[in-house]
Formats: C-alpha cells, sequence, structure tokens
C-alpha cells in the first residue's frame, strides 16, 4: 500500500474521472446532523491505476526505438520468393519479422506514452496501450539472437504473431472513441490528427509484416510442408497477402456488390457502376487493401448518388411532375482503370453525378474528425454504420475516417489520391497507386 | 543609330555616369571581339550550352543602372487591386465624365506603381540573368513605359484623357512581344537560377502584366464606349446601348457553352491544318449546366479553355492515330463538362490522349523545368519574328466568339489562334497564372495510360479582387 501511494502521481485528483456524484449520495435519507467525516462512498467503476512499465520493458523500449526503420515497400516483401517456402527461407522471413516488429511496436509505445496523461487513461485508449506494451513483452520475451532456429520455434512464432495480430484487430475504432471522449478538451484538433495520422501509418506497416509472415506460412504449410531445396514452380499467383495477377476490376465488382447490397437495404435501389479504360488490366498489389480503399469510395460515390436523386424526385413531387418522370434515375457511377509501366502505376478514377462536395466540406474531409460520433445527423450516419457493421467487427461508424484511411493505404506505397468536386454536379476521385513490378527473371527466390 | 539627343533623359545621364564608371569601362574594352554585340534576330543554335546566356553578346550595361529616386518613390506604393466587379460599375450606363476621368487617373497612378515593383524584382536578379539579351530587352522596357508614365499630369479633361489613351495604346502595343521574349530569357538562364526562383520570378511578372493590360484595356475601351455616337449617360434602360453587354472588356453574358464551342471549333481547325485534312479530330461533347452566364474578359476564358483543349485534341490524335494507315480512323471524344456552382464556374476537359508521363507531371507548370525545354528553345529561336513581333503569326482572322465591332487586339489574340505545332511549352503555366489572377484555380489529373482531365475554376461573382502577389493579397 505505501508503495502504491508513493508511486502515485501528486495530481490525484486528476485520477477521479469528471462524473456526477453516486446516486446513493443524492438519495441518502439519513439525517446529516452528524458531521460527515466519512470518506465519500467507492466509485462505482475503480479508476485507471496506471503501473508503470518494469525496467526491462523500459530499457528494451528505449534501445529498439532507437533502431533505423524504414517503411517496407512490395519488393521487401516478395524477397523471399513465392510459396511454398523452403526452410531456410521460412526460417529467415521469420528471423526478420521478429527482429523488425519490435522495432515498430517501441516508436508505438513511445509515442502513445508521450501523450498527455489525462487521455492515456482514458479506459479506451489505455486498453489499446496495454495491448502494446503486452504485445512488446510477448515478443521480447521469445529467445533473442538467431531465434527461430527451427521448424518448430517457427510455428511457435507463428503463433506468438497471430496472437497480436488478432488482439490489434480493433485498434481504430476503439482509440476513435477515446480521443472523441476526451481528446478534445486536452488536445487541439491538429495535434489529434497528427498524431492519429503517425499512428494508423505505421499501424499499416507493422501488420503487413506480420500478415505477410502469416500467410507465406500458412501457404508454406499448407501445400504439406516447406519445400525441398530444388527450385519449385509457384503453384498460384499469390505471394503472401499479394496477388501479382490481381485485376482491378475483379476487386472493384466484388466492393460495388457489398456496397450495393448495404445500399438496397437502406434505400431500396442502388446506382450501377460502369467500368471502362483497361478493363482486363492485371497488376501487382495487396487485394485487402484495394478492397478497403475502394469500399469506402464507392460507399461514398453510390450513397451522394442516391441522395440527390432522391432529392430529385422529391423535388419534381412538390412540383406535381406525375408518372414516369417522377421515377428514381440514379445516375451511373463510372470507374476508370489506368495501367502504366507494367504495372507501377495503377490510376483509378471514380466519377459520380452526386452534386458535388461543398467548399467548406471539402477543407474537412481529410480530418480525422472525431466529433460526428452520435450526433444526429441521420441518414449518413446510418449508411455508414450499416456498411461498417457488415464488415464485421471494426466499425469505424460515422467517425469519418474513412477517407483519410484510405489516403493512408493508397499512400503507403508511394500513390496517392485525390479528391475533385464540382459541386453542383459530382465528384471525380484520383486514386493512384503504386504496383510492384515483376524484376527480371520473375519473382524467384532471392537466399 | 539615334543620335544621343533623342534618347530618353535617364539614358543620357546614365550614360554619362558611364563614363566615369571604372567597372563598365573594363567591361566593354575587355569584351572578347567573339562576342561583341550582335544583331537581336542572331539564333542561339551555334553555341554551346554553357554559354548560352551569351548568345548575343554581352549587351553593354549602359541602362542597367538606373537613377533610382524617382523608383524608389513609387516602389514605396502599394497597388490598389481591383475586383471584377468595380470594373463592371465603373462603366456602364453610369459612365460619365466625372468616371472616366476619375478611371483615367487610377490608371495614370497604378500603372507606374505596378510596373515600378516588377523593375524592382528584376533589379534583385542576379547580373547574369539579367544580361541575358531577351530579359534586358524587357527591363529596358519596362523602364521606358515607368518613365514615361510617371510624367504624366493629373487629368482634368478629355483632351488630357484622349492624349493618355494615345501613350497607352502605343505602349501596350509595344509590349506585346514581352512574353515570348521573357520565355526564351528564362529558357536560356534556366541553369543560372534555380528553378522555383525563375517560376516565381515569371509568375510574378506574368501576373503583374496581365493587371496592367486589364486596367490599360479597360480604360481604353471605357473612353471608346464613352465617345461612341451611341453612349448617353445616364439614359433610361430602353434607350439602345451600342454595347449593351460589355463595359469595357468585360462582357456581362459569358455564356460558358458558347465560349467552349467557339473555343472548340477553332482548336479543331488548327488541328487539321497541323495534321492534314485526313486526320480524325476528336469530337467535344459538352454536358452539364448548358445555359450558364457570367461576367468575364471573353479573351482571358477563350485562351485558357483553348489551351486545354490544344492540349487534348494534340494529345489524342498522337495516340490514337496512325498516319500509316489509309483507312478513316475514330478517335475518341474529348469531353468537356460545365459546372454552375454557387461562387464558381467550373469546366472540367476529360480526355483519353494517353495521361502525362508521373516523371513529367511535376514539370507541367513550370516555366524551365522539364526535358523537352531544348527542344522548346529551338523551336522559338527558328522563328525569328515571334521574337520580334508578332505579325509572323496572322494564321487566319479568327478573330474572338464576342467581341465589340471596335476591339483592338490584345496579345492573347495571336496567342490564341497560333498553328498547333508551334509547341512553345507554356500554355498550362500561362493559364494558370490568367486563372489565378482573378482568384480562380487550375488542376490537372493525369491517368496515365488513359488519358488527363483539367479543372479550371473561375470565380463567379467578380467579388474577389485581383490577385497581384503569389500569396494573395
Amino acid at each position: 500500500m505505501t508503495r502504491l501511494l508513493h508511486q502515485l502521481p501528486r495530481e490525484l485528483h486528476l485520477l477521479r474521472p469528471f462524473r456526477p456524484l453516486p446516486l446513493r449520495r443524492l438519495y441518502t435519507t439519513t439525517t446529516t446532523t452528524t458531521t460527515n467525516t466519512t470518506l465519500p462512498p467507492p466509485l462505482a467503476a475503480a479508476p485507471i491505476v496506471p503501473s508503470p512499465l518494469s525496467p526491462k520493458t523500459t530499457d528494451a523500449i528505449t534501445h529498439l526505438s532507437s533502431l533505423p526503420h524504414r517503411r517496407p515497400t512490395l519488393s521487401d516483401l516478395v524477397r523471399f520468393g513465392p510459396p511454398p517456402l523452403t526452410t531456410p527461407q521460412l526460417l529467415a522471413s521469420a528471423r526478420l519479422t521478429r527482429e523488425l516488429i519490435p522495432r515498430r511496436l517501441a516508436r508505438r509505445i513511445l509515442a502513445l506514452r508521450n501523450l498527455p496523461y489525462i487521455i492515456v487513461t482514458n479506459p479506451h485508449i489505455n486498453s489499446i496501450f496495454q495491448n502494446y506494451v503486452h504485445s512488446f513483452e510477448a515478443l521480447s520475451s521469445l529467445p533473442s539472437g538467431d531465434y527461430p532456429r527451427n521448424l518448430d520455434e517457427e510455428s511457435e512464432f507463428a503463433q506468438v504473431l497471430g496472437g497480436i495480430v488478432r488482439t490489434h484487430n480493433n485498434t481504430i475504432p476503439i482509440l476513435a472513441k477515446g480521443f472523441q471522449e476526451c481528446g478534445s478538451q486536452f488536445m487541439r484538433a491538429e495535434e489529434i490528427t497528427a498524431f492519429l495520422e503517425r499512428h494508423l501509418r505505421a499501424r499499416i506497416g507493422t501488420r503487413l509484416l506480420a500478415e505477410q509472415h502469416l500467410a507465406l506460412h500458412a501457404a508454406t504449410f499448407e501445400a504439406g510442408s516447406p519445400a525441398e531445396l530444388t527450385p519449385g514452380v509457384n503453384p498460384d499467383h499469390f505471394i503472401g497477402i499479394i496477388d501479382t495477377r490481381l485485376s482491378p476490376t475483379t476487386i472493384l465488382r466484388r466492393s460495388e456488390a457489398f456496397v450495393a447490397e448495404i445500399c438496397e437495404l437502406r434505400y431500396g435501389d442502388r446506382p450501377r457502376l460502369e467500368i471502362d479504360g483497361e478493363v482486363e488490366g492485371r497488376c501487382a498489389y495487396i487485394p485487402m487493401h484495394m478492397e478497403y480503399i475502394f469500399t469506402e469510395l464507392l460507399k461514398n460515390s453510390f450513397r451522394a448518388s442516391i441522395e440527390s436523386a432522391l432529392a430529385q424526385q422529391r423535388m419534381n413531387a412538390g412540383l406535381g411532375i406525375v408518372g414516369r418522370a417522377a421515377e428514381l434515375e440514379i445516375p451511373v457511377v463510372k470507374a476508370t482503370i489506368a495501367l502504366a509501366e507494367g504495372g507501377k502505376w495503377i490510376t483509378i478514377r471514380i466519377r459520380d453525378r452526386g452534386g458535388g462536395i461543398s467548399p467548406s466540406d471539402l477543407r474537412e474531409v481529410w480530418n480525422y474528425s472525431f466529433t460526428t460520433f452520435n450526433q444526429d445527423t441521420g441518414e449518413q450516419e446510418d449508411f455508414n454504420e450499416l456498411v461498417n457493421g457488415a464488415l464485421g467487427g471494426s466499425s469505424i461508424a460515422g467517425l469519418g475516417y474513412g477517407l483519410p484511411l484510405s489516403r493512408a493505404y493508397a499512400e503507403y506505397f508511394g500513390g496517392s489520391m485525390e479528391l475533385q468536386s464540382a459541386f453542383g454536379w459530382g465528384t471525380d476521385v484520383y486514386l493512384k497507386l503504386k504496383g510492384l513490378v515483376e524484376p527480371e527473371g520473375g519473382y524467384e527466390r532471392q537466399i | 543609330m539615334s543620335t544621343i539627343s533623342s534618347r530618353p533623359l535617364l539614358q543620357r545621364q546614365l550614360m554619362s555616369m558611364r563614363c566615369s564608371n571604372r567597372f563598365t569601362t573594363t567591361a566593354i574594352t575587355n569584351t572578347p571581339s567573339i562576342i561583341r554585340p550582335i544583331a537581336l534576330l542572331n539564333t542561339s543554335r551555334h553555341f554551346p550550352s554553357s554559354r548560352r546566356h551569351l548568345s548575343f553578346g554581352q549587351q553593354t550595361p549602359n541602362f542597367q543602372w538606373q537613377s533610382s529616386r524617382a523608383l524608389e518613390a513609387w516602389v514605396e506604393k502599394p497597388a490598389r487591386p481591383v475586383s471584377l466587379r468595380q470594373l463592371i460599375f465603373f462603366g456602364g450606363r453610369h459612365l460619365d465624365e466625372r468616371r472616366l476621368l476619375d478611371s483615367a487617373n487610377y490608371v495614370r497612378t497604378e500603372l507606374p506603381t505596378r510596373i515600378a515593383h516588377r523593375i524592382r524584382d528584376m533589379q534583385k536578379l542576379p547580373y547574369v540573368v539579367v544580361t541575358n539579351p531577351h530579359i534586358s530587352y524587357v527591363y529596358q522596357l519596362y523602364c521606358e513605359a515607368f518613365d514615361s508614365f510617371r510624367k504624366i499630369k493629373e487629368i482634368h479633361n478629355q483632351d488630357d484623357n484622349d492624349k493618355f489613351c494615345a501613350v497607352l495604346k502605343q505602349a501596350l502595343h509595344r509590349h506585346l512581344t514581352v512574353i515570348p521574349k521573357l520565355v526564351m530569357g528564362v529558357l536560356e538562364c534556366r541553369e543560372l537560377m534555380s528553378p522555383e526562383q525563375l517560376d516565381k520570378f515569371m509568375n510574378t511578372l506574368l501576373r503583374s502584366r496581365i493587371s496592367r493590360r486589364v486596367i490599360a484595356e479597360q480604360h481604353l475601351a471605357l473612353t471608346d464606349t464613352f465617345h461612341s455616337p451611341f453612349h448617353f449617360p445616364d439614359s433610361s434602360p430602353e434607350h439602345p446601348n451600342a454595347h449593351p453587354d460589355f463595359v469595357g472588356e468585360v462582357f456581362l453574358r459569358c455564356n460558358a457553352k458558347e465560349v467552349v464551342e467557339y473555343c472548340g471549333r477553332l482548336t479543331q481547325k488548327l488541328a487539321r491544318k497541323a495534321y492534314g485534312d485526313n486526320a480524325p479530330v476528336p469530337e467535344i461533347i459538352i454536358e452539364g449546366h448548358l445555359d450558364t452566364i457570367f461576367p468575364y474578359i471573353p479573351s482571358h476564358l477563350e485562351y485558357m479553355i483553348g489551351e486545354l483543349l490544344r492540349n487534348s485534341i494534340q494529345a489524342t490524335i498522337e495516340r490514337h492515330y496512325n498516319p500509316a494507315n489509309p483507312e478513316p480512323q475514330q478517335v475518341p471524344p474529348i469531353h468537356i463538362l460545365i459546372c454552375h456552382a454557387p461562387q464558381h464556374i467550373i469546366f472540367r476537359v476529360s480526355d483519353q490522349g494517353g495521361g502525362i508521363q508521373n516523371s513529367e507531371l511535376e514539370n507541367i507548370w513550370s516555366f524551365s523545368k522539364g526535358s523537352k525545354r531544348d527542344t522548346q528553345l529551338q523551336n522559338l529561336a527558328m522563328i525569328p519574328a515571334l521574337a520580334a513581333t508578332m505579325q509572323e503569326l496572322e494564321t487566319s482572322g479568327f478573330g474572338h466568339s464576342v467581341t465589340r465591332k471596335d476591339g483592338h487586339e490584345s496579345s492573347l489574340t495571336r496567342l490564341t489562334s497560333r498553328p498547333p505545332n508551334l509547341k512553345l511549352g507554356i500554355g498550362l503555366p500561362m493559364s494558370r497564372v490568367y486563372a489565378e489572377y482573378w482568384a480562380g484555380k487550375l488542376e490537372i489529373h493525369s491517368l496515365e495510360g488513359y488519358g488527363t482531365d483539367a479543372f479550371l475554376q473561375i470565380s463567379k461573382l467578380g467579388n474577389k479582387s485581383e490577385q497581384l502577389t503569389l500569396d494573395g493579397l
């Protein structure tokens, strides 16, 4: 107890969350003639009592966060060759992942622990912080040096890694909720946006490394076991999470189907999507990323198209127009695919006639907005919630994270995303992705 | 050579100063014979690139050192920007003698102020840049213009105004060749300054140039209106006016669709001339808010849309047309969207011309960066008349879609109707300067491998003032 007391910070009073007095106090029937010398009854939920990290962990964090680290590129991810990997390659991949991920976690912990105290004691943000610390400690507890040395250790490593990936699945909505609850009081909007930008982009990279190794591991063992040292033929076109024969059209149609279903659920009708340009083209990219981005963009375009058609219909009804002219005419959404330099640049333009974005909104659209949750803005948030709910799990319901996050994914490998609005007509989104170009000689094993 | 006494006073002062100036004397006597001053019309073809900036010989810097007291007084004054709405208000039905003289005096003081700022900018450039013959020619021109404008006394009556207008007309005409000269100068000097500095210099200069020509041309047009036999100040609305929809240079009822159609016909015709009658010319399809009407200066709008269409048509033909194939071919059309937003008019030009290469994308707005600048310089140099005057470009009498009958030529007329294979490489940055001058914007999005989209946004209400400096006002 004494240890705990002297470790508590001086700002003890801030530990108590700001909330109204518990009901028992308010409705007490005892008379107040007796002097009230007793302490107030315990609060309904115990406040977070932050415990400091162990010295060993702290040292490890300080050391690892100072080691060099860089953004993984698509070529980095395929350097071990296509699956099934040979044992040496699998072990090499595991070793590299084991080496790189703790550094990245360390930097995240550093960033989190430098946030204002009051923010990190928010239960949501604190849980995320604890997640990072536990994951870091889990990896640190693995033997150092040349680990994993054999397939058993590699399997153990894969299990640990898998657990970490699962733990951090819902980081974004939880962080968002936490910031929404307490962020605006203690941090400026730009600071929060800056932190989230850095954090979420770093998160993309860390998950990329982890998921790539896990996918390679799974694909190798799916084929039975690691291939013998004799070079094998790439059974299919996946290298971990990268698809080397990815068709943007297929991903577009997949996203379209998903968003359209939600549209029908919500509005009873849906816009069509026309695809032109290089419809049969193929490239090498991560289908998961592409699908996320397309879903976000189509979600915006579809919703805008329907909303503007509904508004037009309402206006026609108000003017007394009946019959065929009063039917709902939802404008078509057009997607154009362009490929250049053998798949190095994948440009997608999504053009809708949903009325465009007003200049004032255009300025806000890239912010990680955390003030619209629970707002009574009705239809827009309903729709977003439906979509994100259907995605299962990570609901970024109505928090306005979709566009900045999509842009973060696009820019991760050197691409870009730009919005151009003709307010009163529609919006064009220009998405540029930097794909993987097959090196000469193919995606050969490089060790 | 004109006699000494006929030179402007300033030059005479300078020449006497020069004799006592040790630096210039040694510069002249030490000049090697091969780079003695040569006639301006020589080309730069024969000299290696490192001596590019000396191509025309070392100009004797007799007019470089200006007496700066007069300049100081004017440099200190801030420019008073004007808005499109003010320009319109100044004219129209309410144009009477009082207003006309007010306009004259505004122009009388604004022009020297704005030129003074630009002269000061040029004086601060590196010596080696301003001694480039093209740039020093422009500098000389500006100094003379400044000198003549600052001496004009206050205008009290119509006679004064007429004299003033004569001076204005002459200056406007003399300065028609500034743009190509500047462009050539900047290209020749592109290894002497950073591209960002050069671009900033060019943008500022061009922006200021537009502003001076706008207010000058506006005043001339107002004077013409005032003198026109049909103008009756304070007349009732029913009285016919010769140009009811024009207030000076501003056309109150620019019809977006008509402007686009006109520019489309013009550029299609020029393309046929350049690529031959067999070449398929892309169709131009217009959609959007087709009844959009707004006030603007037609020559500006036509120049910008013309440049964008020119680029689109050229890209489309070059990508899809195979001259070796005798069969008639089709090329994909160009789609233009006109959007009437609450505060802007937006033109979107979408083509399927193959897009712009990613590596070149950052250079399209620069006057000096990029890989094709040597060719561009050669193009410019191969047409000596372009460097000296603009007379050579009389390809046809297209004029403007909507002009006053007595409209005088603008520097844009020639540029707008120049033949398409005259690739000057300045269309996009120039159009952007024009767009941003009235607080609009121009953006390009490229789908490499497919085509390009250009977005031109114009401020509708004309309430926005001129943007005289690059960081607003």
